[in-house]
């Protein structure tokens, strides 16, 4: 009877006051636990055991029960527990497997009580019933669990829990038989206390070890557990099989779970490694902790609500000697500092886009997601607790699906078809390529291709186009008179100068108009470009002035010059010759002075390497500017498209400009763009674009790709049955497979055949048949052509 | 590596170690087993559906093969019987059993190859379906129990790197419930089987492994007591002791085993055993990579400090400790000097009792005590 005034009593004085405090223990903690009435707390760890009373503003010591001579081992605590019932009782467990009871109320300075050494390792937990004074549970790492009656000398009960180590125990708040217990492998066993043969239920928790598991103090059914896979699990017991019902996922391996009183939903945990915050959860919003303490140092390891009925106070142990009560209302709301605003995208570019409520209603012109417009309220609770100091967040979420088409990639797909790459003169594929853009409504690209039309379409790529477009005008010869002054007879030297001269004089008025013009034109990619040449072409002009006497000797005649290159190169000839000619050493090698189109790629480049300067003003001024002088902008703009992401640009302008930009661009580089668009083409199913790019492509990985996996298969033409590898004999119809339909022998070489028929045979002879006739050779009456 | 420590055996191992303070007649001690006939040897059979990945955890976690390499192992076709005693402080033999045994066959001697069997892990493929497995897994388990009712039945539920976290729990579930249903079936409740979910790509089997070993070990309650009063005396925040070679734990101290701490500590013995191979050898080339000078420090940036020191010719103890308890590294290597005496001690005394019940408590006493004087 005295007892339960005493509770009740307990009950009454509901009024604790205090603030967040701590106080430095000795040593670290491993294990918290508050008496009844809480005004007292017991710190327990492997070198410390000491009460603390629990004042208004301190932590006072009251009491070190590590007493004696020497330390036993049975006072290195790997657990603690203070009974709920009876206030001068405490249990321990210590590491070395004993089980220890105190008694306060003992008169002596030593208030150990009871010792049960019956644990053959570890004791990891001990739990008082809540409500029986006398009974004592433990669990071991030895996978034994013992039920100790107090008035006896050794345990009442044994627990087989089956080899593996327990964790933790608790007696059901409810259930008076009822105890949970939580195992290293990963299981959950609820046993009856009166059956120790074998477990009531047994399921998987989690992978890995359970490390703690609470009752929920109101709701008979519900099991929180927290294990190493970092999740905190609310188990519904009440049913049959034991359900899920809420799973917490954390940061940290979660060592203590602790059920918050009088909020039905929250619970408090620590973790066991890395985190030393404490964290208290709403369960029902696992994604971001409700409160937060953030006052330790080290690891928590031992967290318990002062007061069973009271939610505002939480004191906590730690591995930095600290002892801590924190006030509720000094917790760290981690969803304050949340942003309530996410925007997602989807796979096909949906947009989902979360947004507080109170912003998206005043955004009034937004327009309503056409399929209805799906908002889901979220983070609102449906019973918003007045008590609880909690903003009431509600946001919606909008989903916004993407207009297909502007994203799609129709102008990819055209501008692959209709793109020219290969065929005809640079010009005219230039030409072509940008009136497709331009068609396609991408002026950029457009203008581009006009820009590289007139930086490359030089004398270099084509004379015989030079010659017909610029009419009498000479070609400009221009060339190093480096080359000139070091290697060649002064002959040689001489009779250049001569035809160069000439023609400077010539071409001086449209020179420099042709080029202003390119400026006009360039605006838009290499405004850099004008201001450059006319410097170099003033400063050219001034060293003319300084060796006027070199113009003066003309006396050879400049037919000897042209004859040359009026030459119809085809355009990838030209191209093949030309990355040698900018090399020194081959123009050393030439003798004749018939300097065309390869020279003037050279000078006018880089009048700063020439001996002699005179020569250099003179191409300067012609519309000749050799394109390598561009080279590195156009490397750059291609970089910058291909980064742009469109590859197909950079692809094509590589492949039309051929030799003349091919070294200038690393070979990975390239081989990544080629294998980037023939990727892009292969998923569009533009089969054939891709084959003549990887036929035109230069880098012998892609020129390659065509080379593997081809198989051709043969059948035979008369059973039209797949040949054998071996032989020119049919396996089947024994006869020989390639006959010639003309000549009727066997056609060991070049084999010409029908796709229509499959007759065929030596190409010569096919070629001859079909002069004169339409039909097959073989009879067939089929109407073969040859093309 | 191996060929290392194969060399270190016996006659040659002795001259070796000699230097070594008291560790001739230790050694000694500690491989009385040596002598003994292999069959009374302890044997841990692995078995399992073919394909199961039997031989691949073998590999793995006595041979240090890499995880990736065991794609090219071959079938195995006839028990192979792999002898690590020699090598290792585990004093066992794993039988690694190819998949299609046959127990009905005459030939097949269940009564040989049960009766000296202390483990039998039973590995089942989780990416498989595993319905014939567990039907497999009943018949071997009911025959083995029948010869030998001691053996601890253990099953490694293998290959969850390839599941997701919430199905690998449902596949345990599902695999616990009916295999145990199968048991109840047949009236061997009695019969307990313990579950792990294994990887080779990660460091759960060889968690798995350590825990299948330490049940075999008499000695363990002792050993983790040392190590509890070993770590709190010194200020440790976790200590293992290790089997160098395969790197499985034997012990631990009672605080939770936290899965990178063991990864950390498993790293550390792979570098200093690598690199006491390149720079430890004698001359010649012989000595041994692990040998009774070995110690190694390796400080993290994190102010977390490795310590690894040998404790006998097979075993390491790693510690995990912060830099401000290391201050105090006297004491602790101290502590550790009373701490490899104990150990020594209780094998010796484990020796002695040998083919007896081993008596753990007994012993212990004494060993705490003097330990606690040292202290």
């Amino acid at each position: 009877m005295e007892k339960m005034s005493r509770v009740t009593t307990a009950l009454g004085s509901n009024s604790i006051t205090g603030r967040t405090m701590f106080c430095h223990l000795d040593a670290p903690a491993n294990a918290i636990s508050v008496c009844r009435d809480a005004t007292q707390v017991v710190v327990a760890g492997r070198n410390i055991f000491k009460i603390y009373a629990l004042e208004e503003e301190q932590f006072v010591e009251k009491l070190n029960l590590r007493v004696g001579r020497k330390p036993s081992l049975n006072f290195s605590c790997a657990d603690v527990m203070w009974h709920q019932m009876e206030e001068n009782l405490l249990a321990t467990a210590a590491t070395n497997g004993a089980v220890v009871t105190w008694n306060l109320g003992k008169p002596s300075r030593n208030k150990q009580d009871q010792l049960f050494t019956e644990h053959k390792r570890t004791v990891n937990k001990v739990c008082f019933h809540p409500t029986e004074v006398y009974m004592l549970l433990s669990g071991s790492q030895d996978g034994f669990m013992k039920c100790f009656d107090l008035r006896k000398k050794e345990s009442v009960s044994t627990f087989s829990g089956q080899s593996e180590s327990v964790r933790d125990v608790q007696f059901s708040m409810k259930d008076y038989f009822t105890f949970a217990a939580s195992f290293e492998n990963g299981n959950v066993q609820l046993w009856d206390i009166r059956r120790p043969d074998r477990y009531e239920r047994m399921f998987t928790a989690h992978t890995g070890p359970v490390f703690c598991c609470d009752w929920h103090p109101d709701d008979r059914g519900w099991l929180a557990t927290g294990g190493r896979d970092k999740m905190v699990k609310v188990w519904d017991m009440t049913t049959n099989r034991a359900k899920e019902i809420y799973c917490v996922q954390t940061i940290a391996s979660v060592a203590r779970v602790k059920w918050r009183p009088e909020r039905k939903f929250h619970l408090a945990t620590c973790s066991m490694m890395v985190d030393h915050n404490i964290y208290v959860w709403d369960i029902r919003r696992p994604f971001i902790p409700f409160a937060t303490f953030e006052e330790h140092k080290d690891v928590t390891t031992g967290i318990v609500w002062r007061h069973q009925h009271d939610p505002h106070y939480l004191l906590s142990g730690s591995k930095d000697s600290t002892l801590y009560q924190h006030m509720f209302k000094d917790a760290t709301r981690p969803v304050d500092k949340a942003n309530p605003e996410g925007l997602c995208f989807g796979l096909m570019g949906d947009l989902a886009f979360a947004v507080n409520e109170s912003l998206i209603s005043s955004d009034a012109s937004r327009k309503p997601y056409p399929g209805g417009d799906r908002r889901y309220p979220f983070f609102s609770f449906k019973k918003a607790n007045p008590t609880e100091q909690f903003a009431h967040v509600s946001s919606t979420l909008s989903v916004f699906e993407t207009d297909l088409d502007s994203n799609c990639m129709d102008w990819f797909v055209k501008t692959a078809q209709l793109y020219l790459l290969s065929g005809k003169p640079f010009t005219e594929l230039c030409d072509h390529n940008a009136k497709v853009a331009q068609e396609l409504k991408r002026p950029q690209v457009s203008t581009t291709w006009t820009m590289l039309r007139i930086m490359f379409s030089e004398p270099a790529p084509g004379p015989n186009q030079n010659l017909s477009k610029l009419g009498s005008l000479p070609l400009m010869n221009s060339f190093s008179m480096k080359d000139l002054g070091s290697v060649m007879g002064p002959e040689g030297r001489l009779e250049r100068h001569k035809g160069e001269s000439r023609q400077d004089n010539i071409h001086l008025e449209p020179g420099n108009s042709h080029i202003s013009n390119n400026n006009e034109e360039n605006e838009e990619t290499e405004g850099s470009d004008g201001p450059t040449e006319y410097m170099f072409g003033d400063a050219e002009l001034d060293d003319d002035d300084l060796y006027p006497m070199e113009h003066e000797n003309q006396a050879v005649p400049e037919e000897q010059v042209y004859t040359l290159p009026p030459e119809a190169f085809q355009l990838r000839h030209e191209i093949i010759d030309n990355p040698s000619a900018p090399e020194h050493l081959q123009q050393d090698k030439a003798d004749s002075p018939h300097v065309s189109g390869n020279e003037a790629e050279v000078t006018c480049l880089t009048p700063i390497e020439t001996v002699s300067l005179i020569s250099i003003s003179q191409p300067l001024y012609s519309p000749h500017l050799h394109g390598s002088f561009f080279c590195p902008i156009v490397r750059e703009m291609l970089s910058h498209y291909a980064e742009q992401g469109d590859v197909q640009m950079a692809v094509s302008v590589l492949i039309v400009l051929g030799e003349r930009i091919r070294k200038e661009i690393d070979d990975l580089t390239q081989e990544h763009w080629y294998m980037s668009y023939i990727d892009l083409l292969q998923r569009f199913e533009l089969w054939n674009v891709s084959n003549e790019v990887i036929k035109l492509s230069t880098c012998s990985a892609i020129t390659c790709l065509n080379q593997t996996s081809t198989t051709l298969h043969i059948n035979c033409s008369n059973c039209k049955r797949p040949m054998s590898n071996k032989g020119w004999i049919c396996d089947r119809c024994r006869q020989c497979a390639s006959a010639c339909a003309v000549c009727h022998h066997v056609v060991k070489g070049l084999f010409v055949w029908c796709q229509g028929c499959s007759h065929g045979g030596h190409l010569e002879h096919i070629m001859n048949w079909l002069k004169n006739n339409s039909h097959c050779p073989a009879g067939c009456g089929h109407m073969c052509e040859y093309t | 590596m191996n060929i290392q420590f194969e060399e270190a055996t016996l006659s040659s191992s002795y001259s070796l170690l000699g230097s070594g303070f008291g560790s001739e007649e230790l050694d000694q001690d500690l491989d009385p087993e040596d002598s003994s006939p292999s069959s009374s040897r302890p044997r841990i059979l692995l078995m399992g559906l073919r394909r199961s990945g039997k031989s691949s955890i073998q590999k793995v976690v006595f041979h240090k093969m890499s995880p990736n390499e065991t794609l090219f192992l071959e079938s195995t076709n006839k028990i192979y019987k792999d002898d690590i005693s020699s090598s290792s402080f585990v004093n066992f033999q794993i039988w690694d059993f190819p998949g299609q045994v046959d127990f009905f066959d005459p030939t097949f001697d269940s009564e040989m190859i049960f009766k000296g069997t202390g483990a039998l892990i039973f590995v089942i493929d989780a990416q498989d379906d595993y319905m014939e497995a567990l039907g497999r897994l009943h018949l071997t388990v009911s025959r083995a129990y029948k010869v030998n009712p001691h053996i601890n039945f253990e099953v490694f539920i293998h290959k969850v790197d390839g599941l997701s976290d919430e199905h690998k729990i449902e596949t345990q579930r599902d695999v616990h419930q009916r295999a145990n249903d199968d048991l109840a079936d047949a009236g061997l409740e009695k019969l307990h089987l313990s579950f792990y979910l294994t990887s080779i790509y990660d460091h759960s089997i060889f968690e798995a492994f350590s825990k299948v070993v330490q049940k075999l070990i008499p000695q363990l309650p002792v050993l983790e007591n040392l190590l509890n009063i070993f770590i709190s005396h010194s200020g440790i925040e976790k200590a293992f002791l290790f089997d160098v070679v395969s790197k499985i734990y034997i012990a631990t101290d009672s605080s939770p085993v936290d899965m990178q701490s063991y990864e950390l500590c498993c790293d550390m013995i792979d570098v200093v055993v690598d690199v006491s191979c390149i720079y430890g050898l004698m001359e010649d080339g012989g000595g041994c990579a692990y040998d009774s000078e070995s110690l190694a420090i390796i400080k993290l940036n994190n102010t977390t400090v490795l310590y690894l020191k040998e404790v006998t010719r097979f075993l390491a103890l790693v510690c995990i400790l912060r830099e401000e308890s290391f201050e105090r590294k006297g004491l602790i290597d101290y502590n550790f000097h009373c701490f490899r005496k104990a150990i020594h001690e209780v094998f010796e005394v484990g020796s002695l009792f040998e083919g007896s019940v081993w008596r753990p408590t007994s012993s212990s006493g004494i060993k705490q005590k003097e330990l606690l004087n040292g202290f």
